[in-house]
């Protein structure tokens, strides 16, 4: 259990993380998601204990992380870019994390390797960004975590790697009971991975729920209306994210139960009406555009 | 024995839902038989266990299945039809599916036809009803 009270995080005036609260249950997978620079990677940071907040709490467990050694050695934080000593290659970074993490398991390093089929002997700095990456998973994997803190992970890996770390996530959560939070702008990945999700931007948390609920009670809506004062009734009757006219079709994105936000366009009897639940992409844009930062028609 | 279709709008959850109630209302799932464990069904499918765990609950809300502690889900022996939630969706997209069939030209008459003969199949394939 990964709880956040009120936390705030600046550098110099600028506010990366501005009252952020938040509850991560043990065993779920947890998505961040939020625009460039609305201080995702900051608040991995405070989670994982390397930065420390100027307010608020940050408590695992009902600990707080930082400076918290037994802690950080049940949690692991696995950066954007992951970091090797120079010139070092997988079986010395093995050797350096064992002597680190308490709980490292030589066992499971060794079965894992069937999944990574990298060469333990050769030197990170020549491997691409996508064994890199997979090197970062293994090494940290192999610690046993409780906590596992993950920015952008399933950057440069190929579709068949991004299949086999998402069944090695699913079952850390599902045997081990690991809270597991990622970072990530591909929201087709965090779409099929998580169980929960948390959209930030500059630096709060604009929306926090369940996955399946947020996509359950937000729907896009195609309307023809037979009178146009039909239209007008509708703004009061319901929660309104978004509307489009395209000639006599009307598009609203709502918030609502679906069968009553149906039944409050049906009454009207339109010409045509389609309901659709909504991509996470689509909730996403749609909630920013709330937040007030939306797509604007670019013109050079 | 379940195929997803990750492409799709539907939460996960309920693509999960709606699968296992169709496998039960056609009886591909029988009574008492044994539903893949959580973590069997994770790895396969590649979903997050959670969702997973949740479908499952939904589904023993419903009364669809039942669990034993420690032993796992199984298939409830008590559903036969398919439940009203199901019919107003097949309600749905059979109005409209005759609202496309009208604008492509087919009379009122073809489709009386299609349907009187759709039925007639299958009342000869299931003589007991």
């Amino acid at each position: 259990m990964i709880e956040l009270n009120q936390v705030v995080k600046a550098f110099e005036q600028e506010k990366a993380v501005d009252g952020v609260t938040m509850h991560i249950h043990k065993g779920s997978i947890y998505g961040l998601l939020g625009s460039n620079g609305a201080g995702k990677t900051s608040l991995l940071k405070m989670m994982a204990g390397i930065y420390r907040q100027d307010s608020g709490t940050v408590r695992i467990e009902d600990h707080e992380i930082y400076e918290n050694m037994d802690l950080k050695g049940r949690t692991i934080f696995m950066a954007d870019a992951p970091y090797f000593f120079p010139q070092s290659s997988i079986t010395q970074m093995a050797a350096f994390y064992r002597s680190v993490y308490p709980r490292w398991n030589d066992e499971r390093f060794k079965q894992l390797a069937t999944v990574f089929k990298l060469d333990v002997k050769r030197k990170l700095h020549r491997m691409s960004k996508g064994m890199r990456r997979q090197a970062a998973v293994w090494l940290g994997l192999s610690c046993m975590p409780e906590v596992l803190l993950m920015d952008e992970p399933i950057d440069g890996l190929d579709p068949v790697m991004r299949q086999q770390i998402k069944n090695l996530l699913f079952q850390e959560a599902a045997e081990r009971q690991v809270t597991i939070v990622i970072s990530s702008h591909n929201l087709r990945e965090i779409e099929d991975l998580c169980d929960h999700v948390a959209i930030m931007h500059k630096g709060r948390i604009i929306v926090e729920k369940d996955l399946d609920d947020l996509k359950a009670d937000t729907h896009k809506i195609q309307v023809a209306f037979r009178h146009p004062d039909h239209a007008k009734a509708m703004d009061k009757q319901i929660d309104i994210l978004h509307e489009e006219k395209r000639g006599s079709v009307s598009l609203y994105i709502v918030k609502g139960n679906r069968q009553q936000v149906t039944e409050q366009f049906r009454i009207h009897d339109p010409y045509l009406l389609d309901v659709l639940p909504l991509t996470l992409e689509e909730i996403f844009i749609y909630e920013m555009e709330d937040a007030g930062y939306d797509i604007q028609p670019i013109v050079l | 024995m379940f195929e997803l279709d990750v492409r799709s709008r539907k939460a996960i959850y309920e693509q999960l839902v709606d699968k296992v109630k169709e496998m039960i209302v056609y009886g591909i799932l029988k009574p008492d038989e044994q539903l893949p464990s959580v973590r069997a069904l994770s790895t396969q499918l590649t979903v997050n266990p959670n969702t997973i765990q949740k479908a499952y609950r939904e589904l023993e809300r419903e009364g669809y299945i039942y669990s034993l502690q420690g032993k796992g889900s199984f298939v409830s022996s008590s559903v036969e039809h398919p439940n009203e939630a199901m019919r107003d969706e097949i309600r749905e997209s059979l109005v409209k599916l005759i609202a496309e069939a009208s604008y492509s030209g087919l009379t009122k008459a073809d489709m009386t036809l299609l349907f009187e003969e759709a039925m007639a199949r299958i009342e000869k394939e299931e003589p007991h009803d």
